[in-house]
């Protein structure tokens, strides 16, 4: 199968009049590849979507579609079929419709629509709902419909705008599993967005993580939550996220305000000021390290997410449910020294260890 | 019975005493026209009015097929009012579709303007437009009549429109752009099917207006033009008021307007459900 859907975004910018909202875009989606769009909310993701589909022309920059020029592309030219975060069904269409829609509209002869659609819908498990309307549909139902509609034309590329966020926490689960497949089954090139950082890490080849209309880092799910690029990768990523604390490099210890931790391998950075990260998984109670006061027990089932005091600061640990402490206890925390990220105190940027 | 039930049926039955006052206000003329049309001439002066009366169906006779008879008439006025209506709608839903979506230069001026015309007196322009169509020639003519009437209809069926069109999701005829439709395509196929309610309230509206226009009709019409509302002053002379054929031409002039609601009622309802289930797929 010659595979498609190469995306390349060079040097990408935009602007809405005086107030830009991405710049410097840079990104290459390879063939066949599940990729993300992962940020805060306002950061630029579902704007680089739309420039990619063609619903916004990029201000700076180029967008190339599988090698060819396309920022200037009208959408329908591109081959792109995408889900939008409210799912567009039409209204005043059966479902059978709206998924007949992208073919009717190439011309599709009635017989093949029929039997496309068909399969569309049993893919997305809802051949049974064909003759309803979109109102008569409950939320899930919806987005497998809007799934169903994309799906049909077999696009080279699909664009998925949160499909997932107005689903409920269950089915939302369930979901990203089944779109997994999907995309696996259609081998067809996925671009994604989503700011639930569980789910661009769970489905996602690889992914961009999106701050303030730029892309801060890109790479595979481990590669970003194993080495995060800025101290604002380090700690939106992760349940709960990265601890993040100032802290100091001197003589292969690092100083936490009154709590110092060894680490022997960090003396050849000498001395500086540095901000710290450790995940909250990193840090083991009971076993010597540095003094803290337990302040919360948050008990999630397996887990339990232990807020820590440590000289003031606020540091949280994870720990096994069936770890045994109490609120207002004093126990001592040790940082895994091996699993210490240093990010620099003024930029933000990682500092190689 | 529970208080909570007993105060929602009071509620109810003080609903309906209220209904019921306003639908009299609107009820009781028309009754009395349709009563006094079957009457002769005799029985329509007698004081107290009769309701007893043995009914005749010659004051329709003489409307329908007399000599003074109003089916040129209500030709003119079906031309005038058909004319106005079609050119309004054709005009019109592209406009509002424009104003709503498009992002064109100097759109709140020229937003702006079209309600302004709005707010003018129909009294004050009607000199102006005699002396406009007297100079142009139009004096007494279909084209000019309904010229006129665009002049009012246009505004307010764009005004009204627009408001429809801004509901509608941007993001449906995106999805449509990008499954291959063109723009004309995802307006006729995505966005005209959600407006079916907006234009069938637009289409009742402005047939209504026009059909009941009088003011502009007597003074820019004449022997050609001359519609329904102007023609039943052939029942009112100096001498006497033929009160049955007044009242029969009225009620006859009456039912193009109420077939075109029930016709429309229909799709003003279905109009709402759709907006309903729009509002399920929107975030
Ligand atoms: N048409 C527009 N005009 C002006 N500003 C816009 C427009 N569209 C988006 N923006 C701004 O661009 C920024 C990025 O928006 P975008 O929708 O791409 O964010 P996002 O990352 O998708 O966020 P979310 O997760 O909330 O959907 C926001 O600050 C938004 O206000
Ligand atoms: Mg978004």
């Amino acid at each position: 199968m010659s595979k498609k859907g190469a995306v390349r975004l060079a040097g990408v910018g935009k602007s809405f009049g005086q107030t830009t909202v991405l710049r410097d875009v840079e990104l290459e989606i390879r063939p066949g590849e599940f990729f993300s769009l992962l940020g805060p909310s306002g950061s630029g993701k579902t704007t680089t979507l739309r420039i990619i589909a063609g619903l916004e022309i990029a201000t700076e920059g180029a967008v190339h579609l599988d090698g060819v020029d396309a920022t200037l592309l009208p959408p329908g030219d591109r081959d792109c079929a995408m889900v939008f975060q409210s799912y567009a069904l039409y209204p005043h269409m059966t479902v059978f419709d709206n998924i007949a829609f992208p073919l009717k509209m190439i011309r599709t002869p009635p017989a093949a629509i029929d039997a496309a659609v068909r399969e569309a819908a049993a893919r997305v498990r809802i051949d049974h709902l064909l003759a309803r309307r979109p109102g008569q549909l409950s939320g899930g139902q919806q987005q497998r419909c809007a799934l169903a509609r994309a799906i049909v034309r077999k696009p080279a590329l699909f664009l998925l705008d949160e499909p997932l966020s107005n689903l409920d926490a269950k089915l939302r689960v369930e979901t990203r599993v089944e779109l997994r497949r999907l995309q696996r089954a259609l081998d067809v090139t996925t671009v994604y967005v989503t700011h639930d950082q569980e789910e661009a890490m769970s489905m996602s080849d690889r992914l961009a993580i999106f701050m303030d209309g730029r892309i801060v880092q890109i790479g595979t799910p481990e590669e970003v939550y194993q080495k995060p690029a800025t101290v604002d990768v380090a700690a939106f990523l992760g349940n709960p996220p990265m601890n993040v604390l100032p802290a100091r490099l001197a003589a292969g210890e690092v100083v936490i305000g009154e709590a110092r931790v060894a680490a022997p391998h960090l003396a050849a950075l000498g001395t500086r000021d540095v901000m710290l990260g450790i995940r909250p998984s990193e840090i083991e109670i009971g076993a010597g390290g540095v003094a803290a006061t337990v302040t919360l027990c948050e008990l999630l089932g397996d887990d339990v997410i232990i807020d820590l005091d440590v000289g003031g600061l606020l540091v949280r640990a994870k720990a096994s449910g069936r770890t045994r402490v109490a609120e207002g206890e004093r126990v001592h925390a040790r940082f895994d020294p091996d699993r210490l990220h240093l990010f620099d105190r003024t930029s933000g940027a990682r500092i190689a260890a | 019975m529970r208080p909570g039930a007993a105060r929602a049926a009071m509620r109810g039955a003080a609903l309906m005493v209220a209904a019921g006052l306003l639908l009299a206000v609107w009820v009781v003329p028309v009754a009395l026209t349709l009563l006094t049309s079957f009457k002769n001439e005799k029985e329509v002066l007698a004081y107290p009015p009769s309701v007893v009366f043995e009914p005749t169906i010659k004051a329709y006779g003489a409307v329908l097929t007399g000599p003074t008879n109003i089916v040129p008439n209500l030709m003119s006025s079906l031309i005038v009012a058909i004319g106005t209506t079609l050119l309004t709608i054709v005009i019109a839903v592209p406009a509002a579709y424009a104003f709503a979506r498009l992002r064109l230069p100097g759109k709140k001026p020229v937003g702006f303007y079209v309600l302004a015309t709005q707010l003018v007196p129909p009294i004050g322009l009607i000199i102006p437009y005699f002396l406009i169509l007297n100079r142009v020639g139009w004096m007494d003519s279909y084209r000019g009549l309904i010229l006129i009437y665009l002049t009012f209809s246009l505004p307010f069926a764009i005004w009204l429109l627009v408001s429809y069109f801004e509901d509608i999701p941007r993001e449906m005829e995106e999805a449509a752009l990008l499954d291959r439709a063109s723009r004309w395509q995802a307006f006729w196929h995505v966005v005209l099917p959600q407006a079916r309610g907006a234009i069938a309230v637009t289409v009742t509206f402005v047939f209504l207006n026009a059909w009941n226009e009088f003011l502009f009709a007597v003074v820019l019409g004449g022997a050609t033009v001359k519609p329904v509302t102007v023609a039943m002053y052939n029942y009112i002379n100096t001498e006497q008021t033929q009160w049955a054929q007044l009242s029969a031409a009225a009620l006859v002039a009456m039912l193009p307007v109420i077939v075109l609601g029930i016709l429309a009622q229909k799709h003003i309802v279905s109009g709402l459900s759709a907006g309903a289930v729009k509002g399920v797929s929107r975030r």
